[in-house]
């Protein structure tokens, strides 16, 4: 259970975050839609505690987040962006590194790791080394070091993100499943589609602030338009042409790539 | 589910060294650093001792020694002395460095000799030749020694005690043992295994830092409920055990060197032996943790591994100065010499060396200064991880 009231971050004169409020229930999805620059990455940051707001709550699991961000993190499960990974180590020294630091071991370890391996396809290659991945194995990687500690909370920064057809629907798979587990997944996207075909609740995002909110029919009826992405363009204003002039580095979502 | 933040430590330290021992690249670079020093200073040795040996057995090139027969052949009876014929052009030989040194015995020799006036004898010799100079100063001798020999058997001659002609007894006392001036040669030592602690502990410094923020990997790692100073603390050790390890690999060659170092040969009586190890590593070890300190926190500035390394390089070149400093000029030691990082080490290390430790508390004194000094470095270090800027920073 994640709930934020009234975020506000800014860099400089840019309000990256203007007072964003929403709330991502048990068991549910949540889809966090905007275009680029729109504040999806600068809320997630807030969200999983690296950066502070200037102003507003976040509560995660009943703790404030913004007060004990060290107990916010064991509750929470993030594939951040850019999710960097060890060229030099094996997807499977990955997940056991994490899941030290979050104080999984031994037995435990093993079992979370090899089931981990098996749901998302990692087996065959997980005892090679990252050097060599492809784009798609990278991010199951990332993804599998993010959950091995089996956070109740799962924050996913562009899960997708130039992912090819397979992967895509790999992570799709373990968001669904996260679901049905019960934990409460929050992920970020800028592509109608994605969120659609997931989310049980759709929060649009644009320019800092959230414009609207909602399931899938809620935004149709809300904007009057039949089809999601019109209503996504609609709702973001996209359709006057405008982004947020001047967006600072850092309320960019920018990417990195681990050297090959 | 939780576990403390010194697990936490370990497991960092664990990782990052794990991850060292796989750089191809950073394992060659500590082989390299650690020979560094032992190969430099044994070329330099045995160069040294070369050239001192060298000076005993001296071939001197004379033009015109047909003029002064009794001369030279009093030059051929000294030991180690040979005579050869000159050549045509001594300056020019003297100049190319054909020759290290010339004689040349003028023309007028022999009358100016028979009439008691001072006979001429040229030394051509090039002062700016670091190598020549021992065999040129031989040679200056040899002929000093003719010339009194001669002068005293005049004054005999003339009914003259030769002793009158001598008003003044110079006498050079060496107050430097043997042992102290083999530390002043074996002070540049020290400054060879700083490098290569130094360039040891680099890879991981760098690595942990920078490149985890040019991976793009630091966000992720930081996600994790790990008190910024387990994790900086975790980087931190294996840093420095990696440090330490290029010492003592650097240490255990070079003494190895020095038990086929011809030592003797330079007038050093010195024996470099078991207590001189010990006694360097103490002295080194200690530096590895605040030298890996300030290198990590030099580089989490930078967002790339590239940007590190210039910094760090700046950074090598700053801990040389003061042993630099020290060895060139003869700044007066003091006690607070040995509480100053770098400072310390060199004026503890040429003690250890020379065999004139006074206390072994000052090592105890120097390793709680470095320590603490360290531990000062890595706090700062887990600041800079809280930082935005830093985390975000690219």
């Amino acid at each position: 259970m994640i709930s934020v009231e009234n975020l506000h971050k800014r860099f400089g004169e840019v309000r990256a975050v203007d007072g964003v409020s929403f709330s991502a229930p048990d068991g549910s999805v949540t889809g966090l839609l905007g275009p680029n620059g729109a504040g999806k990455t600068t809320t997630l940051r807030l969200l999983y505690t690296l950066m502070r707001p200037d102003q507003g709550g976040i509560t995660i699991d009943g703790i404030d987040a913004v007060r004990d961000p060290q107990r916010a993190r064991f509750a929470l499960g993030v594939l951040p962006d850019p999710s960097g990974l060890y060229p030099r180590l094996t997807a499977r020294e990955h997940i056991a590194y994490f899941g030290e630091l979050q104080g999984v071991s031994g037995a435990e370890l093993q079992r979370r790791t090899e089931h981990l391996l098996k749901m998302l396809d990692m087996t065959e290659f997980a005892d090679r080394r990252v050097a060599g991945y492809s784009h798609g194995e990278r991010t199951k990687t990332a993804l599998a070091r993010a959950i091995v500690h089996n956070p109740k909370n799962v924050l996913l920064d562009e899960p997708t993100n130039g992912l090819d057809v397979m992967s895509t629907r790999a992570v799709r798979e373990i968001i669904r499943r996260l679901k049905a587990e019960g934990h409460t997944v929050l992920f970020s996207s800028h592509v109608m589609q994605e969120v659609s075909a997931l989310c049980d609740t759709i929060v649009v995002i644009a320019r800092g602030r959230i414009v609207a909110s909602g399931t899938p029919d809620d935004l149709r009826r809300q904007t009057g338009h039949q089809n999601l992405e019109d209503a996504f363009v609609a709702l973001s204003g996209l359709n006057e042409g405008q982004e947020a002039p001047g967006t600072p580095p850092e309320a960019r979502g920018t990417r990195l790539e681990a050297p090959s | 589910m939780t576990s403390s933040p010194f697990t936490q430590a370990l497991v960092v330290c664990r990782k990052e060294l794990k991850d060292w021992s796989r750089d191809r690249r950073s394992i060659i670079t500590v082989m390299v650093s650690s020979l560094m020093a032992p190969v430099l200073v044994g070329v330099m040795f045995t160069q040294l001792a070369n050239r001192q040996r060298s000076v005993e057995d001296v071939s001197i090139p004379v033009v015109g020694g047909a003029n002064a027969p009794a001369l030279m052949a009093w030059l051929r009876q000294q030991a180690g002395v040979t005579i050869t014929d000159g050549p045509s052009d001594p300056e020019e030989a003297v100049r190319t460095r054909r020759e290290p040194v010339v004689v040349v015995i003028a023309d007028d020799f022999a009358d100016d000799f028979k009439a008691s006036r001072p006979a001429q004898v040229r030394i051509v010799a090039d002062g700016s030749s670091q190598d020549a100079r021992p065999k040129v100063q031989r040679v200056r001798q040899l002929f000093q020694r003719y010339g009194t020999d001669i002068g005293s058997l005049r004054l005999i001659a003339r009914g003259v005690s030769p002793v009158v002609a001598v008003p003044l007894q110079i006498e050079d006392t060496e107050v430097s043992s043997a042992q102290q001036r083999a530390a002043m040669v074996l002070r540049i030592i020290p400054l060879f295994i700083m490098i290569a602690a130094f360039t040891g502990a680099m890879s991981i410094a760098t690595d942990s830092t920078a490149g985890e923020r040019e991976r793009g990997s630091l966000e992720a790692l930081l996600v994790n409920p790990v008190p910024r100073g387990a994790l900086a603390s975790g980087k931190w050790a294996a840093a420095t055990l990696t440090a330490m390890f290029t010492v003592l690999v650097s240490g255990a060659l070079l003494f190895a060197l020095f038990q086929y170092i011809p030592l003797q040969d330079l007038g050093l009586r010195v024996r470099l032996g078991m207590p001189h190890v010990i006694g360097s590593l103490a002295v080194v070890l200690p530096l590895c943790p605040l030298l890996v300190g300030i290198q990590m926190y030099v580089a989490t500035f930078a967002k790339s591994f590239k940007e590190a390394q210039s910094y760090l390089s700046f950074l090598m070149l700053a801990q040389m100065v003061p042993g630099m400093l020290m060895s060139m000029s003869d700044v007066k030691r003091g006690v607070w010499t040995y509480y100053v990082p770098w400072i310390g080490q060199q004026a503890m290390l040429s003690d250890v060396l020379s065999n004139e430790l006074k206390t072994p508390l000052v090592f105890v004194i120097v390793g709680v200064v470095n320590v603490a000094l360290a531990i000062a470095a890595v706090r700062a270090t887990a600041g800079l991880m809280l930082r935005e800027r830093i985390i975000f920073g690219r």
